[in-house]
């Protein structure tokens, strides 16, 4: 904590963080552009930082999907992030959060189409971030098949959030993946 | 009398919703708040909250009462015997909990009834009833339950502040004088809760080893992280038994401590004989008597401290190591038979803790590689291995385990015999110097010895046997294999993690053998395990690389945890509990010299209690519960018949889990076939009329196989194609859903 002046809106009953992570973690938003953010958050400011200083962040810059985390959390979808983005997001990345919280953003960040269905699009948008586009396009193509053919459960060609959660229940590493260290 | 949250309502965000309470509180004069009464966290609510962001979850909750009139329902067995909160302690049990997935599943199906001029409305008046629910739950409940909500975080706060409106507005009008007893118990709760939240955070602020915990994650993943996790555990578990028996132990016994006349050499550090046999770290120092500062005052009986002390430790070890098994059971339990495929690999395990980025680009590039293979196993055809191949196959296998199992048992037997002569050929116990100190270090060399290279024999067994695998088909000569296996492995190697936790199993197994004669063991260990920590993370941040395949964490903790359980604590619990109540204690040192067995300490305890009349409870307690095998077997009848309950439960919920999931599946049919009417219908519609008059016949020989009053409904139900409203689409729905039920009973 920066100074007595220092007065952050603590929203501790909508995180799963404690008090003194919150204002740990406004610190480290601060310390993205000390001279946008102010240390007096008294009058709620409608303070938001650009995509790219957030992507540039040691825990996100180097991983492939930020920019899709940045817009899912972001207010507008457009990846420029307040405070209060900047909280849900670390608060649904962090280990307290339950799984089905981390499911529903996970489904919200592979859906790049934001349609609420993981269409074939989508899945090989994903794909080629995973592999760094080393796949031929017909291997990405059989790819996407095969995972709409395992997951897809009401066979409508496409994953609904219900696929994926039905997914989530066989993969018990997601909730230790799906988790990033702040 | 004005209250005072109302200006510090107005700035909610400034305070926990519990401090509002107290400010409440503090400012009325009578106790006449509501509060909240017992917890009713319904379906409702689980249901709204886990609607879409920025959607509608009132539709979900809408669907939640229109549930129980489905149709659907009749097929369905109710199986209602736990009607537990979805919020309860098993968030996570998604598969045991078929209620959640239901309301899950809720939203889509509502797609097909949707009506989207109510949409706006039953928004407004769901949301209400949501602030609704969450205002009549206890506070605990209601700050997960918002915590839980997949909103962002002005919409979660301006529902807190709804919800704390509406309790301010409750109490304001009076309603619902819980009785006495619930207000008298929320003061002493919410302090509680709040003693309990900053015990939380300095807790937090311990976080040891968090900056290098971030860095082997970023570096290596969470497969690798999980074994210094695990280290982590193991080390605060032994911090929390050396604090119980320095505590209760070896507090009491420096009062009664006798000088220690041996002098100190440095062969004590490898021995841990000589000086340190006067010290507290051993049973023999410690006093059998009743210790007692100040006469005729309190007085401290040792034998049955110490008995007790070791006692209720693996009794709360016991309970620890049990929840934390079940907990890591529920959380990570997966039916074995699923079939886990691409799409898991794909969608759910890519690991956002890896922020290096040549381990990003390490794990993507392993990740193609994976791909490809699995792609160029699908084209090629199930190999089918000649009977020469198959016989050389078992043949490998079998001299595998017959070298394993035989070397295993040379060396057990080699230890056993060396234990025993060891003392007749190389040490002289009367002579207390050097060297036959040094030769007591004999024996825990050969075994350290054997510990070291034994392993590493197995792993090459491993290997020598994973070459043999259909997968590896470009090691075709077997020569080739072996030699692969032999040569060291290009490149550095990676971490062998299960190696690795067995190694910290043992070593924990081996601290609880030694806990009985040693109670200060517990900190030695904790010195060992931070000395393993740095060289184990030096080691692998200098010679190892991230693993290649994805390793199933989750499954593989789970079944250390099960393994650290069973084998390790049962069989430790097995052999204390034999030297407890048989072996004679040593007669010249310890706490327990003289008596029969130690635990004659606690029957002749028992016995001297008998003549006091304040005490014939405890007499009572003990003859007639823990002496008696009477007891014992009531509370293990007692155990079964709940376990067999329990697993009944469990077969019933798999049983509505499978047809749950044909349910999805037949909706999912009913979807594609009524979209495809529709389409038939539009295009219908769009032809001129005299060219439908002929082309009526086509599209009702589709629907022809579908069941045979279908194709009627249809024909008399379409007009100039203006009827296809929603109502009709239920009524096909319906009207199909039945023929498909025909359609099944007749194959059945």
């Amino acid at each position: 904590m920066k100074g007595p002046i220092c007065k952050v809106y603590l929203s501790q009953d909508c995180t799963f963080f404690t008090r003194k992570e919150i204002l740990r973690l406004f610190d480290r938003y601060r310390d993205l552009a000390p001279q946008l953010v102010p240390l007096d958050y008294t009058g709620k400011p409608a303070v938001t930082l650009p995509y790219e200083l957030i992507g540039s962040m040691p825990e996100l810059k180097d991983n492939p999907f930020r920019q899709r985390i940045a817009e899912v959390f972001s207010e507008n979808g457009d990846g420029n992030m307040t405070l209060d983005d900047f909280l849900d997001m670390f608060s649904v990345l962090s280990e307290m959060a339950p799984r089905d919280l981390k499911a529903y953003y996970a489904f919200k960040i592979y859906d790049f189409n934001n349609d609420d269905y993981i269409c074939k699009s989508d899945l090989e948008k994903t794909v080629n971030k995973l592999t760094r586009n080393e796949l031929t396009p017909e291997e990405v193509n059989l790819v996407c098949d095969k995972v709409i053919y395992e997951a897809d459960v009401d066979n409508d060609g496409k994953l609904s959030l219900e696929d994926f959660q039905h997914m989530i229940i066989r993969a018990p590493d997601f909730l230790s993946t799906f988790h990033i260290r702040i | 009398m004005s209250y005072h949250y109302n200006e510090a309502f107005e700035n909610p965000d400034y305070h926990f919703s519990e401090t509002l309470e107290i400010d409440r509180r503090r400012s009325s004069q009578k106790n006449l708040f509501p509060h909240q009464s017992p917890y009713d966290s319904s379906l409702h609510v689980s249901s709204g909250e886990h609607s879409g962001r920025g959607q509608n979850y009132p539709l979900a909750v809408r669907m939640a009462s229109m549930r129980h009139g489905s149709e659907y329902s009749r097929d369905l067995p109710r199986v209602n015997v736990l009607s537990r909160s979805p919020y309860g302690k098993s968030t996570d049990n998604l598969s045991f909990e078929p209620e959640p997935e239901l309301a899950l599943s809720l939203p889509s199906t509502s797609h097909l009834l949707d009506r989207p001029d109510t949409r706006g409305i039953s928004a407004v008046s769901e949301e209400e009833k949501l602030v609704g629910d969450l205002a009549s739950m206890s506070t605990s409940e209601r700050i997960k339950a918002i915590q839980k909500m997949p909103e962002n975080m002005k919409k979660k706060r301006e529902i807190r502040n709804k919800v704390l409106k509406e309790i301010t507005e409750k109490s304001r009008r009076g309603r619902a004088q819980l009785s006495c007893c619930t207000q008298w118990l929320q003061g002493p709760a919410l302090s509680f809760r709040r003693f309990g939240n900053s015990l939380a955070e300095y807790f937090h602020l311990l976080r040891l080893w968090h900056g290098t915990l971030k860095i082997i994650g970023a570096e290596f993943g969470t497969s690798v992280l999980s074994y210094f996790i695990f280290l982590k555990w193991l080390l605060t578990f032994n911090l929390f038994s050396f604090l119980i028996n320095f505590g209760f132990i070896t507090i009491p016994q420096f009062f009664a401590a006798e000088p220690n006349n041996v002098s100190f050499t440095g062969l004590e550090l490898f021995t841990g004989a000589g000086y340190f046999q006067q010290t507290v770290l051993y049973y023999g120092f410690y006093t059998n008597a009743t210790i007692s500062k100040i006469k005729n005052g309190p007085s401290y009986n040792m034998q049955l401290a110490y008995i007790f002390t070791v006692g209720i430790y693996f009794a709360i070890c016991f309970l620890i190591l049990l929840l934390s098994m079940a907990k890591s059971f529920c959380r990570n339990f997966i039916n074995p038979q699923t079939y886990s495929g691409n799409a898991i690999r794909l969608l759910c395990t890519w690991d956002f803790n890896i922020t290096n980025e040549k381990a990003v680009k390490l794990k993507q590039k392993n990740l193609s590689t994976q791909i490809k293979e699995d792609l160029m196993e699908v084209n090629r055809e199930v190999l089918n291995l000649s009977v020469r191949e198959r016989l050389v196959r078992i043949v490998i296998h079998l001299v595998s385990w017959a070298a394993s199992l035989g070397t295993a048992v040379a060396a057990c037997a080699g230890v056993y015999f060396l234990s025993i002569n060891n003392a007749k050929l190389f040490v002289n116990w009367h002579k207390n110097d050097l060297e036959s100190q040094a030769a007591t270090l004999l024996l825990p060399i050969v075994t350290s010895l054997l510990n070291t290279f034994i392993p590493l024999f197995y792993s090459w067994l491993g290997h020598l046997e994973r070459f043999q695998t259909p997968g590896y088909q470009i090691y075709v000569t077997i020569t080739r294999i072996i030699g692969t296996a032999v040569c060291a492995s290009w490149g550095p190697p990676e971490f062998d993690i299960g190696r690795n936790v067995l190694e910290l199993i043992y070593v924990q197994t081996l601290t609880w053998i030694g806990i009985l004669f040693s109670p200060l063991l517990p900190g030695i260990q904790m010195i060992s395990f931070s000395i393993v920590f740095y060289v184990k993370k030096v080691s692998l941040m200098m010679n190892c690389q991230p693993p290649r395949k994805a390793w199933r964490t989750a499954q593989m903790m789970t079944s250390f945890m099960f393994l650290l359980f069973f084998p390790s604590f049962v069989g430790v619990l097995s052999v204390i509990g034999v030297t407890v109540w048989r072996l004679k204690p040593s007669e010249e040192c310890g706490p327990f010299r003289g008596l029969s067995s130690m635990y004659a300490a606690v029957s002749n305890w028992i016995k001297i209690l008998e003549g006091y009349t304040a005490s014939k409870w405890v007499v009572w307690i003990y003859s007639n519960l823990i002496t008696s095998a009477l007891f014992f077997f009531i509370l293990s009848v007692l155990v079964l018949i709940i376990t067999y309950l329990y697993w009944q439960i469990i077969e019933g919920r798999k049983t509505m889990a499978k047809l749950l999931r044909k349910q999805i599946i037949n909706e999912g049919k009913d979807k594609i076939f009524l979209l495809e009417k529709l389409r038939v219908l539009q295009r219908v519609k769009q032809t001129p009329p005299v060219l439908r008059e002929q082309g009526r016949q086509s599209p009702y020989s589709a629907g022809g196989s579908r069941g045979t009053g279908f194709p009627q409904a249809w024909s008399s139900g379409t007009g100039p194609g203006s009827s296809t409203s929603a109502a009709e689409a239920l009524a096909l729905a319906l009207r199909a859903r039945e023929a498909a039920q025909w359609e099944d009973e007749d194959y059945d």
